[in-house]
């Protein structure tokens, strides 16, 4: 195995044939609509209670209050960052809620009533930056590992099933054709995430008018950066399972238990045991919210982390492809 | 005689079966090759080695010297229709013949050039940008050789090339062959013993996975080399004595199916020529049977090459031909 085999020429054109055709194979056809419904969705459930807020108060007062409108979009963020940035549990951030009801929703001077324990991360994601984009950003980093197995599973599997492949084998090297489908595969991944959060953020700064362009535009880029580079290292584990089993349903239903099954162990198994928590770091889980630190060193080390990841995943993957009857 | 593919002890197991065992031999430059074997022999399993889609468990295999383990020294020297690849069915055609051109360093126009010549050899140009998902079992059969003709490979594996197609398709496959034999060396694997036997100049049997006979069709079938010949009507026993004493005569016998009691009607014999003498030519023996028949007053009305390497095939096979 050696990696000197790789032509860039070729990587180039097989990656970009691989996410031309991406989506007339079926896999990146599910994938497109998967993905756009699920972001789509997230950001509709995230969104409309903001909107029907902005609706009331206009009716009521003629215009809105963008005090209240902020205190209500970190009300609904709040929860999600603090589960999916690992702060509270579940059953301690619906007490919190409950305890919060009784005594009142806002402080006298219509600050939150919780902002006075919130982390330097929950404020820099809810009160610095458009929360309302955080709280769909930390969703969409929670959701998105557990879709794109739909678009990277069928990297190598179907065209070993299909001995699809052989056409293409005697054209290039092997080394070519992994890390040519894998790259296509990434491209695609990121033109459709690209396109969720372009439709996101249009309508967030055309329609709702919360947040000034500037400021939505620059944190949108930065989300876009996060989800794409995360979706990264998840192509890769499918990259590594797709090259391991002929079958095409086989890869996607491996891809969903490991993808899936980490998160779960981790979660079910730290309830148990509390080391069984780890568990998340045999793939990016633990990781992947650092994405949207507010310490450069904390983002930094999980690109890092991702891309290591990738690598380890790629390389396992690419070991087992160069050596196997296709 | 140069060898362009030199196949030295491969084998290979697939589980508990032992698809090859120990195989060996050698294709000459220039040749029309064939490859046969009852199913499941390993004929597809050596294409499969020799083009590096499978890892052999022993022995190697080099194309024009070069060792296929190493396959990337030999792209566009080498080619192959693999039995049952399968192309995208919804790529256009055209687009996929043109990626595969584009990897070897064509532009576009190059690309797309080649493609559609190579398509038109096969009778698909009309079907260029078609969706192979449209196309029919034959047409996709033709696509697979138009792109094992791609460039100008000097080696051409053909793995069941004309199974599927129909008689004139089959035919036109034939005669491509036998065009590009002089510019390239086609392996052609098939079941079917009359097609080798018209295309190929030298063969190699397999049996379970064994090697059990080799060399040219000339060699292999000297000392049971058949023909087929219809007379106006049917030889006296005196007259049959009088072939079966000429020298290189095996055996002259009606065949089964003719009617050798019916005086007017043509029948039809099977003549065994047996030409391991080195110093009998087979014209120096048919010439006197030709000749011998027309003293008789028997006019011949047809003489053709019987199916020699069927029953070589046969006999060494233990009678596990697949006609098709």
């Amino acid at each position: 195995m050696s990696l000197k085999t790789l032509t860039m020429s070729h990587i180039r054109l097989i990656s970009l044939y691989w996410s031309r055709y991406a989506v007339r194979s079926g896999s990146g056809l599910v994938y497109l609509l998967i993905a756009l419904t699920f972001g789509l969705m997230v950001a509709h459930m995230l969104i409309m209670p903001v909107e029907q807020l902005i609706v009331q108060q206009k009716r009521e007062m003629g215009r809105t209050d963008p005090v209240i409108i902020r205190n209500t979009i970190v009300e609904i963020g709040r929860p999600i960052a603090l589960w999916i940035l690992g702060e509270k549990t579940m059953g301690e951030i619906a007490r919190e809620n409950a305890a919060r009801q009784r005594s009142g929703m806002n402080n006298p001077d219509g600050t939150s009533a919780q902002d006075d324990d919130a982390s330097p991360w929950m404020s820099f994601l809810l009160e610095k930056k458009p929360a309302l984009l955080s709280a769909i950003f930390l969703v969409l980093l929670f959701g998105m590992p557990f879709v794109i197995s739909f678009l990277a599973y069928n990297q190598i599997s179907g065209d070993v099933q299909s001995h699809g492949l052989r056409y293409l084998l005697l054209r290039t090297e092997r080394s070519n054709i992994y890390f040519g489908r894998f790259i296509g595969t990434v491209l695609f991944s990121t033109a459709v995430t690209a396109i969720i959060v372009a439709t996101i953020t249009l309508y967030l700064g055309a329609k709702t008018r919360i947040y000034p362009a500037p400021e939505l535009v620059v944190w949108a880029t930065q989300g876009f950066l996060a989800l794409a580079l995360l979706m990264v290292p998840y192509i890769a584990v499918c990259s590594l399972i797709s090259a391991s089993v002929d079958s095409p349903f086989l890869s996607l239903v491996l891809a969903k238990i490991v993808i899936a099954g980490v998160l779960f162990m981790a979660i079910l198994g730290g309830l148990a045991w509390k080391p069984a928590k780890y568990i998340k770091y045999a793939l990016p889980w633990g990781w992947q919210c650092n994405l949207l630190h507010p310490e450069p060193a904390h983002w930094l080390g999980a690109v890092a982390a991702c891309l290591a990841y990738t690598a380890v995943f790629l390389m396992l993957g690419y070991y087992r492809f160069e050596r196997r009857d296709l | 005689m140069t060898h362009v593919v030199s196949i030295k002890g491969i084998s290979k197991r697939f589980g508990r079966i032992q698809a090859l065992n120990g195989v060996s031999f050698e294709v000459p430059s220039h040749s029309i090759f064939g490859l046969l074997g009852p199913n499941g022999a390993g004929k597809t399993t050596l294409f499969s080695i020799a083009a590096d889609f499978l890892k052999a468990d022993a022995g190697t295999i080099k194309v024009l010297g070069i060792d296929t383990r190493g396959i990337s020294r030999l792209q566009g020297r080498l080619s192959i229709l693999p039995q049952d690849a399968q192309f995208q069915r919804n790529v256009p055609i055209l687009d996929q013949l043109v990626f595969f051109r584009l990897l070897a360093g064509r532009t576009k126009k190059q690309a797309r050039e080649e493609v559609v010549h190579s398509l038109d050899l096969v009778g698909l140009k009309s079907f260029a940008k078609r969706r192979v998902g449209s196309l029919s079992h034959g047409m996709v059969k033709r696509l697979g050789i138009a792109q094992a003709f791609l460039g100008h490979p000097e080696v051409i594996l053909l793995d069941e090339p004309t199974a599927g197609l129909d008689p004139a398709s089959a035919r036109q496959i034939r005669d491509l062959v036998k065009q590009l034999q002089e510019h390239a060396t086609i392996v052609v694997s098939s079941h079917n013993l009359g097609e080798i036997q018209e295309l190929c100049d030298h063969v190699a049997i397999l049996d379970h996975g064994k090697l059990v006979l080799a060399g040219s069709v000339d060699e292999i079938t000297r000392a049971d080399r058949e023909y087929n010949l219809c007379l106006s009507r049917p030889l006296q026993n005196s007259e049959l004595e009088q072939l079966n004493s000429i020298e290189g005569v095996r055996s002259v016998r009606v065949l089964s199916h003719a009617d050798a009691n019916h005086n007017k009607r043509p029948v039809e014999y099977l003549v065994t020529l047996d030409l391991s003498a080195d110093h009998i030519d087979q014209d120096a023996v048919i010439v006197p049977i030709l000749r011998g028949v027309l003293d008789m007053g028997i006019a011949p009305r047809k003489l053709t090459e019987g199916r020699s390497l069927e029953t070589q095939f046969l006999e060494v096979t233990g009678g596990q031909a697949n006609q098709p």
